[in-house]
């Protein structure tokens, strides 16, 4: 595996890819942390005042601890998909395993069953 | 594994939603179908349908494996007896997954994905052959499709009560999510989503926490509150469980802990059901494979203390108001949800009710997943259709999983028929784990053990526990009347007799020749854990063995301030 690690890809491996870093799933959660940290913030600016929130808290405002601490944990799973991104070895490697399993069971019909 | 929810429909726990709230709903479970389209583009073959392909990272799998358990049942039964037993329920996790999913990772993980066996019910086949592989399959399946419609079931019940839709509506919808996502991307989109329902739930259970704990006073207010009152006992995890001395409010001793709940229950769970074991198998590698649980087994120890310890807050703040008292509505199993409703204002709310939404149907997405897998591989394509080809069973994966969600919503439509049965058939269920469990164990460390002795111990080893328990139901005042110490002492009688009529069998049948073993059986072969590793698999902190270590050394750690 180690030997192709410095090749150039194909246009179409280069493809795969991209098309599997697109949807990774670090880049969905973020994005919905930080929608979620965005949307429940201000919830809170909007309702502190004027809700019994504080007295059912306890005098803490949920809403803005919690929407600030979703939008820093959305962050950083955009963080940790920018600094590690799914080698191009493990993308293609699963291709050609698939390949290989295929091949497996196949041959398998004729060899497992006893 | 769990308490099973047993449920009044207009009990006190009704929430007032606000738009905003929706607003999250919807956009969460707009997310999750865009899930299942984009997980569709990927599914070329059955293997991408079942296994994902086999293309999983770590941390993925990891925590898929545990949020696969992380369904209704779970969250709200855990609470439930954090509530009702107290710190006890620490054992659940700490002595019952804990350390059946280190065992998982470090010994069993390296037969199973070695084998490249595709299912559980599989490798039963490769060490022992058709007929006890037949009888797994089948047990697997329509145990299988039955969870999956009381998951179905339980969840429409809470839906009802914290939201106010109909049962039939709650059970329709959600089946209908899980259907499309499924259908679509088939274990790919079962494990997205519930990595992002890990995420979620946990964003709206530690506010809840938090609040709760704020709002009786922190940690010491709590230890207060039950050391004011009898229940002392609710603070402790190992008091009171002397043989013969049993005290504990889970009515079970040591023994029955480590060996009932522990060893055969929860290794049983945990090692060998295929719907928590799939998770692994779509690892992209031996690697990921073994890590797996391992990587499960860190948050697996710290969600105790967003379920089990709003329990407690919720026992102390409302006392025995969850035992039904004073016409409140509740039992214990509203811990939860009556919290959510009395502390969390607009805004959390909805992460929290998303949360809690999004678990429940991941629970029974899960089974689902599962069953499709072993339906299609393990008896269509074995038993009914063989030699077709691969776009066939692509196409068969499909119409299983809508068939097993048509027939889940059959099977919810029964349990809401009968509520009352709904404990049992979890108790039940569990002990379709346990003889399994025997049969493998003894199966990977003796070389000597036969079909027969396989299939006919793990058939005596369901039908043991099953008569203990009819049993049971007549002479309520055996294992100190508690109905978990009695799935506990089951446990242990299943497994026990799963070793004694397998090995009195396959002493008297003739062994599979050695050579037909290879990578089967410890000490057989030597199975290579490293010639499918890639780059960055060697790092340190990625050794199966330091992450195996790390989780116990914390499971002990964990249990020091409450013994």
């Amino acid at each position: 595996m180690s030997d192709n690690e410095n090749r150039e890809l194909t246009a179409e491996e280069q493809s795969e890819v991209d098309s599997t870093r697109r949807f990774d799933l670090r880049r969905i959660l973020g994005g919905l942390f930080v929608l979620y940290g965005v949307i429940v913030f201000i919830t809170g600016i909007v309702t502190i005042g004027g809700t019994d929130e504080l007295k059912r808290t306890g005098g803490i405002a949920i809403n803005l601890w919690t929407g600030a601490a979703m939008f820093v944990v959305g962050l950083l799973f955009f963080l940790w998909d920018r600094l590690s991104p799914v080698p191009a070895e493990d993308i293609l490697h699963s291709e050609k395993l698939e390949a290989d399993e295929k091949e497996r069971d196949e041959a398998e019909g004729l060899i497992s069953d006893k | 594994m769990s308490t099973a929810l047993i449920h009044a429909a207009d009990s006190g726990i009704r929430l007032d939603l606000q738009p905003v709230d929706y607003v999250m709903l919807v956009i969460y479970f707009a997310v999750v179908i865009g899930i299942g389209f984009i997980a569709r583009r990927r599914v070329k073959t059955s293997m991408d349908f079942f296994l994902s392909g086999r293309s999983m990272p770590a941390w993925i799998t990891g925590l898929a494996f545990v949020s696969a358990n992380l369904g209704a049942t779970e969250i709200l039964g855990m609470a439930a007896n954090g509530a009702q037993y107290g710190i006890a329920t620490l054992h659940y996790y700490l002595v019952g997954a804990v350390p059946a999913m280190v065992f998982l990772g470090l010994v069993m993980m390296p037969f199973y994905y070695g084998s490249k066996v595709r299912s559980v019910p599989e490798f039963m086949l490769r060490r022992f052959g058709k007929a006890p592989h037949l009888v797994n399959s089948i047990a697997f399946a329509v145990s299988n499709v039955l969870i999956a419609g009381i998951n179905l079931f339980a969840m429409a019940i809470v839906i009802e009560a914290m939201l106010g839709w109909p049962e039939w509506t709650a059970i329709l919808a959600s089946a209908a999510f899980v259907l499309v996502y499924i259908t679509l991307g088939g274990l790919s989109s079962a494990i997205y989503n519930e990595v992002m329902q890990f995420f979620v739930i946990v964003a709206g259970l530690v506010p809840l926490t938090i609040v709760g704990l704020n709002r009786v006073g922190g940690w010491g207010g709590l230890m207060d509150a039950f050391n004011k009152t009898e229940t002392g006992g609710k603070l402790h995890a190992w008091a009171g469980t002397g043989i013969g001395d049993v005290t504990n409010p889970l009515g079970a001793n040591w023994l029955a802990i480590v060996l009932g709940l522990g060893f055969v229950l929860g290794f049983g769970y945990w090692t060998t059901n295929f719907t928590e074991v799939q998770r692994a198998f779509s690892a992209k590698n031996m690697s990921a494979a073994r890590r797996t649980p391992l990587v499960g087994a860190f948050p697996k120890l710290f969600i105790p203390f967003i379920v089990v310890v709003p329990g407690l807050i919720a026992a102390a703040v409302l006392g025995n108001q969850l035992a039904g008292a004073g016409d409140s509505g509740l039992t214990y199993n509203d811990a939860i949800p009556k919290l959510i409703q009395m502390y969390l204002p607009t805004g959390v709310l909805g992460v929290a009710v998303t949360g809690l939404l999004a678990s429940f149907m991941a629970g029974m997405a899960a089974n689902v997943s599962s069953f499709n897998t072993v339906f299609t591989y393990d008896i269509w394509q074995r038993y009914i259709r063989k030699d077709r080809p691969d776009d066939y069973y692509l196409k068969v994966g499909r119409w299983v999983t809508v068939i097993g969600i048509v027939i889940s919503i059959g099977t919810a439509f029964i349990a809401a028929g009968a509520q009352n049965i709904m404990a049992y058939l979890q108790t039940l269920f569990s002990f379709f784990n346990a003889p399994l469990f025997g049969v493998f164990i003894l199966g990977l460390i003796w070389k000597r053990m036969t079909s027969s002795g396989a299939l006919w111990s793990y058939i005596a080893g369901i039908i043991a526990p099953a008569v203990i328990f009819v049993l049971y139901q007549f002479n309520k005042d055996w294992f100190n009347g508690s109905d978990i110490a009695e799935t506990m002492y089951g446990a242990m009688i299943s497994f026990g007799t799963v070793l004694i009529v397998g090995v009195a069998i396959s002493l008297l049948t003739k062994p599979k020749p050695v050579s037909e073993l290879t990578g089967l059986v410890y000490g057989v072969g030597k199975i290579d854990v490293t010639s499918d590793a890639v780059a960055g698999d060697t790092k340190w902190y990625r050794s199966p063995a330091l992450l195996g270590t790390g989780a116990l050394v914390l499971c002990v750690a964990l249990y020091l301030p409450f013994l």
